[in-house]
């Protein structure tokens, strides 16, 4: 579950990120967050990731106050939330399996658990034929599903994804948002955020709206309304 | 374990990938090393330089020619007493004759008019040494009594004291010189440092991020850097080690001419090789762990 209290975020006196938000977000949800550029959608993901820290209020990821949250606590809070974002953030001299051990790599996880998990999670996004290829070597879609795969490696009770499908055309965003469906179905919170409007009415999920920094409207089957 | 060896493989890869700037990093520990032990060295050539003018001082006495050998004698015992004194050495009016036309075997004059004289007109000669160049003054200073005043015609005493004081003056100036070029390498070297980690944490701020992004701890994204510090350290030491070794094998031969010491750099590093490692290692790792600690810290933010 994530909770948010009461939360602000004001980067300067001029520049607001949130501003007194609060949202509660149950184990399980699929919730998609929409607004125009600048009403603090990326903010809100920062916030959740620990990225950044609130100015006001109090953020509660999984039952754990993340809100005064320690730096050396960060990475442990990471490997609870998958985040995929709109630049795929994947390796360029590295191969498709190579990117999705790296996050296992980096946390310690030995060579034959990385293994097992590798071919699995790339099975889940359907890319098990190009283990062997480079990121410039596929297309951004499956660039992307590369990324969901990464993020999935950890196995984590909530899945961020920020603007997942701004760089890609209507069939591999029809692809992505399928694969985000399915492991929602797992029971995995998925939390996207997203400018896609056609996404938003098709998915018939729960919609929060911001506009400057407020939520002006969160409808349990939802429609993007701005 | 594993982590440690991942942190490693990562260091690695970014030395390989960055090899322009670490090589130009250990390039500057080197000089930085090599300005130290030029210290080291004048230091030792110093101490060896002192020491030998040290062992060429001592004070003549010159006895009367008349005076017996008890009186001589209570002399030696009373500047025998004194605990300065290391050595006396005694020559009888024969010897120091000996020894006096030895010296004196190119001046054919000096020898003839000895010869015309018919006797020996030297008296006996004390050689007294002590351990420090101003112990003599001491010892001239004690036999000034009425006592000894008709039995020692002389005290002589050069006054190596000044070229003493000379050498010091010199090698002072000399190792002020090579100070100011220690810190100045060691300023270099900080800053050379500081933008090696600055310019890999720039090139790899995808990675970083990502690393960042799926969870890796604090220390996995700094270990790297820290690897790297480390290598650049072990790496200086063993070249100027092997620098070293190579220089004191062409010098050693021609500080035996003036020292009349054979090995003298070598055997003076082998005998002191665990202090000198040690300050070396610990000041280089002192350098390089330190900025690159506060390039992680103006730079890195995990």
């Amino acid at each position: 579950m994530i909770k948010l209290a009461n939360v602000s975020k004001h980067y300067t006196k001029d520049s607001i990120g949130l501003d007194d938000v609060s949202l509660k977000i149950e184990p399980g949800e699929f919730i998609s967050v929409v607004g125009q550029s600048g009403t603090g959608k990326t903010t809100l993901v920062k916030l959740i990731i620990a990225e950044e820290k609130p100015t006001e209020g109090n953020i509660e990821v999984g039952g754990w106050d993340i809100t005064k949250i320690h730096q050396r606590d960060v990475p442990f809070l990471r490997r609870q939330i998958g985040v995929i974002f709109q630049d795929f953030k994947l390796l360029p001299k590295k191969t498709v399996q190579e990117n999705v051990a790296f996050a296992l790599e980096v946390a310690g996880v030995p060579h034959s658990r990385i293994r097992e998990v590798v071919p699995k999670v790339l099975d889940i996004v359907g890319l098990r034929k190009k283990v062997d290829s480079y990121p410039h070597q596929i297309s951004g879609g499956e660039q992307q599903r590369v990324v969901i795969a990464r993020s999935l490696v950890h196995r984590p009770k909530i899945l961020v994804a920020d603007e997942p499908t701004g760089n890609l055309d209507s069939i591999n965003t029809e692809e992505i948002i399928e694969i985000l469906k399915r492991i929602n179905e797992f029971g995995t919170t998925i939390l996207l955020v997203t400018h896609n409007r056609e996404v938003v009415n098709r998915l018939r999920k729960r919609v929060v709206t911001l506009h400057n920094g407020k939520i002006i409207a969160d409808e349990k089957e939802g429609k993007y309304r701005l | 374990m594993l982590t440690l060896f991942r942190i490693i493989k990562f260091a690695f890869q970014d030395m390989a990938r960055n090899v322009g700037l670490s090589s130009m990093t250990v390039l500057i520990l080197v000089l930085m090393l090599l300005s130290i032990n030029t210290l080291v060295v004048i230091n030792v050539f110093t101490n060896e330089a002192v020491k030998s003018i040290k062992d060429q001082i001592d004070v003549s006495l010159y006895f009367n020619y008349e005076a017996t050998n008890e009186e001589i004698n209570e002399v030696k015992s009373y500047v025998g007493g004194f605990p300065e004194v290391t050595e006396i050495i005694y020559l009888n009016r024969d010897e120091v004759l000996a020894k006096f036309k030895e010296q004196q075997k190119n001046n054919p004059e000096v020898l003839s008019a000895l010869d015309e004289l018919g006797e020996n007109p030297l008296g006996p000669t004390m050689i007294v040494k002590t351990r420090e160049p101003k112990d003599y003054e001491k010892v001239i200073q004690a036999l000034n009594v009425p006592e000894y005043e008709n039995i020692i015609e002389a005290k002589t005493f050069g006054d190596t004291q000044k070229a003493i004081d000379r050498i010091h003056i010199i090698t002072t100036q000399v190792q002020r010189f090579a100070i100011g070029l220690s810190l100045l390498f060691a300023l270099i070297a900080f800053l050379i440092i500081l933008n090696t980690i600055r310019v890999a944490i720039y090139t790899q701020r995808i990675e970083i991020s990502i690393k960042k992004l799926v969870g890796a701890s604090n220390w996995f994204v700094r270990g790297p850097y820290v690897v790297e510090s480390l290598f650049f350290s072990i790496a200086s030491i063993l070249i100027i080690g092997g620098l070293l070794w190579i220089a004191f094998r062409l010098l050693d031969p021609y500080t035996a001419i003036v020292f009349q010491k054979s090995n003298l750099l070598f055997d003076y590093y082998l005998n002191n090789r665990y202090l000198l490692i040690g300050i070396q290692l610990g000041s280089v790792l002192f350098l390089t762990v330190v900025s690159s600690l506060l390039a992680m810290r103006r730079y890195l933010r995990v």
